[in-house]
């Protein structure tokens, strides 16, 4: 048996599932820290999301400049847009519900936007060149881009956990996640971190699009499906923590593809449970949208 | 002057009319949430399309609208409040995000599971009255409409008076002081949420009136935060509430047919405006009103 045994349409499945699920992470990882830190539910976020896709349709020519062109104008975009995010809803601090507002309209003015440039229909991007094969693992053939995507992303989430919990850039963005009034009063610079975490989320985000334009390419509604999805991450793994957003990322992954590989139609219903036993669970006291 | 509209305008205009009534019900809907108990829904839409698919199977047993409205009113209320224990246990924002996933999900499964799948299904021409013909012109339909927000309307406005919504207003003003008294909070807030699904689950019934046609699309994230910014602006008051839907109907449909279907940016717009511009002081006067009421 040994490799061969292990490789069978589940386990292919729930490889796509990984990938699927790393993706979600590094999206959700910038929205559930913009929440924890800034006190943003940021609806423009699958925007940004999107976004990267179309760069990558757009740039991406199959050779590995391309793909190096489009990273650094996700990286540009990101960045752009993350502050431009965080100047809009500056004015608006302490008004969650017009934060919401205003990021909405934004998304609903680039969607708008999108689907005026790039038509309506779904675009397909293709891998670079050297990447465009597949692999066989056992009896199956996989595609490299896949894998390499797996590495590349669990890269970005070793990164983003190290950066986090390990450096003093992430100890401010904890602290401030903690306890943002102490945070401020022992003199760290809250304002900043608001405009650093949107900035980096940001960046996140649309690099997630230029890598990830192949697992989930760009269409018009991506946007939301994407916002969704980091959305349910963000709640099931409790907002502003990243470790639990890698596992529930993870799990979310498997939910949509061998969930729906091994049940197909109950996805949804997974994922609201999931919801809700995640809030039973931690059963915070019932106030404000604050992370505990 | 709302009951001469069908003959003073073409048929065009009276059917944006019925479906901004639709949507006006519908922000009465998100009002009662985030009017009375300060907790803002970002899924109305999903109760919106269970009524409306529930008046669609039924359609094909009966066309009397009535009967149509009552089920979907039902099938609404049970769906609101199974996903309500989710919403419930959270407040604020969180609310605002989980209600938004529960609406998503629901329009995911209802492009599963819903008859007729992403297509979605038609409907032949609903009944008034027994006895009635079945409404094929867009002015009978509209004034079958209007009779039936104005219905609810009432019926709502009656809700708002009750000591029940003293105690939603006191949840949004201080929870834990409405704890302290000895109530139930969560409960209330799950009546609370039930209720709005039912009153968003006749808004579906009246929206397969108005367009004979149901589909997945209807649970779009779009229409929930329509009915929320509507609600938003109408701060408080029910008929500002309505009175918002409409104007923002308008804008989309109307006006961005006009800008040749960029109506989504004309929506975008008027929700960064709105998210801008110091409404709390200019809607203080609707506010105010209904204050004094209750």
């Amino acid at each position: 048996m040994g490799l061969s045994g292990l490789v069978n349409p589940y386990t292919i499945t729930a490889l796509d599932g990984v990938a699927y699920g790393l993706l979600l992470f590094v999206i959700a990882a910038g929205l559930t820290l913009i929440f924890g830190v800034a006190g943003v539910f940021s609806m423009a976020h699958g925007t940004l999301y999107l976004a990267g896709a179309y760069i990558a349709w757009q740039l991406a020519d199959g050779g590995w400049v391309g793909l190096g062109l489009a990273l650094a104008a996700a990286v540009l975009i990101g960045a752009v847009g993350g502050a431009g995010l965080a100047a809009a809803v500056r004015p608006l601090t302490d008004r969650p519900l017009d934060q919401v507002l205003a990021t909405l309209g934004v998304a609903y003015i680039a969607a708008d936007g999108f689907s005026t440039v790039f038509g309506a229909e779904p675009r397909s991007v293709d891998p670079p060149r050297a990447l465009a094969g597949s692999v066989s693992l056992g009896d199956y053939q996989y595609p490299v881009y896949r894998l390499g995507f797996i590495a590349v992303a669990a890269l970005i989430v070793v990164l983003l956990i190290w950066v986090v919990e390990r450096s003093r850039a992430g100890a401010v963005v904890r602290a401030v996640v903690a306890d943002p009034g102490m945070a401020e009063a022992t003199g760290l610079r809250t304002r900043t971190a608001r405009t650093a975490v949107l900035v980096g989320g940001g960046v996140l985000a649309v690099t997630a699009g230029v890598l990830g334009a192949q697992v989930i390419g760009p269409a018009p509604g991506v946007d939301t499906t994407i916002l969704v999805y980091s959305l349910i991450v963000c709640v099931v793994g409790g907002l502003g923590s990243i470790r639990g957003a890698l596992l529930a990322a993870l799990g979310v992954g498997q939910v949509l593809t061998l969930g729906v590989a091994l049940v197909p139609g109950a996805a949804a219903f997974v994922l609201a449970a999931a919801m809700l036993v995640a809030l039973t669970v931690r059963h915070r006291p019932a106030f404000a949208g604050r992370p505990a | 002057m709302a009951v001469a509209l069908p003959w003073m305008v073409n048929a065009y205009v009276v059917s944006l009319a019925a479906t901004a009534l639709v949507m006006a019900v519908l922000a009465m809907s998100a009002q009662l949430l985030v009017g009375l108990s300060g907790q803002p829904p970002l899924g109305q839409a999903a109760y919106l399309v269970v009524g409306a698919y529930t008046a669609a199977t039924l359609a094909t047993l009966t066309s009397l609208g009535p009967i149509h409205l009552l089920a979907a009113t039902a099938a609404g209320a049970v769906a609101a409040a199974v996903t309500g224990l989710v919403a419930v246990r959270v407040r604020a924002t969180t609310f605002l995000m989980v209600t938004f996933g529960v609406g998503e999900l629901v329009h995911a499964a209802a492009g599963q599971w819903a008859p007729g799948g992403s297509e979605g299904t038609h409907i032949p021409p609903v009944v008034a009255l027994p006895g009635l013909t079945p409404m094929v012109r867009p002015g009978w339909v509209y004034l079958y409409v209007l009779a039936c927000t104005l219905i609810t309307g009432a019926a709502v406005i009656v809700l708002t008076r009750t000591r029940f919504a003293l105690l939603l207003r006191g949840i949004a003003a201080h929870e834990p002081r409405v704890q302290a008294a000895g109530h139930h909070t969560s409960r209330l807030l799950l009546a609370a949420y039930t209720l709005a699904g039912a009153i968003a689950g006749a808004a579906g019934a009246l929206l397969v009136t108005v367009t004979r046609y149901v589909s997945p699309a209807d649970a779009a994230m779009g229409v929930s935060a329509l009915a929320l910014a509507a609600a938003l602006i109408g701060s408080g008051s029910m008929i500002g509430a309505c009175a918002a839907a409409i104007l923002l109907v308008a804008a989309r449909d109307w006006a961005g047919g006009l800008l040749s279907g960029h109506g989504s940016t004309l929506l975008g717009l008027s929700f960064l405006a709105l998210a801008y511009l110091p409404r709390h002081r200019l809607a203080g006067l609707f506010s105010r009103r209904d204050r004094g009421r209750t």
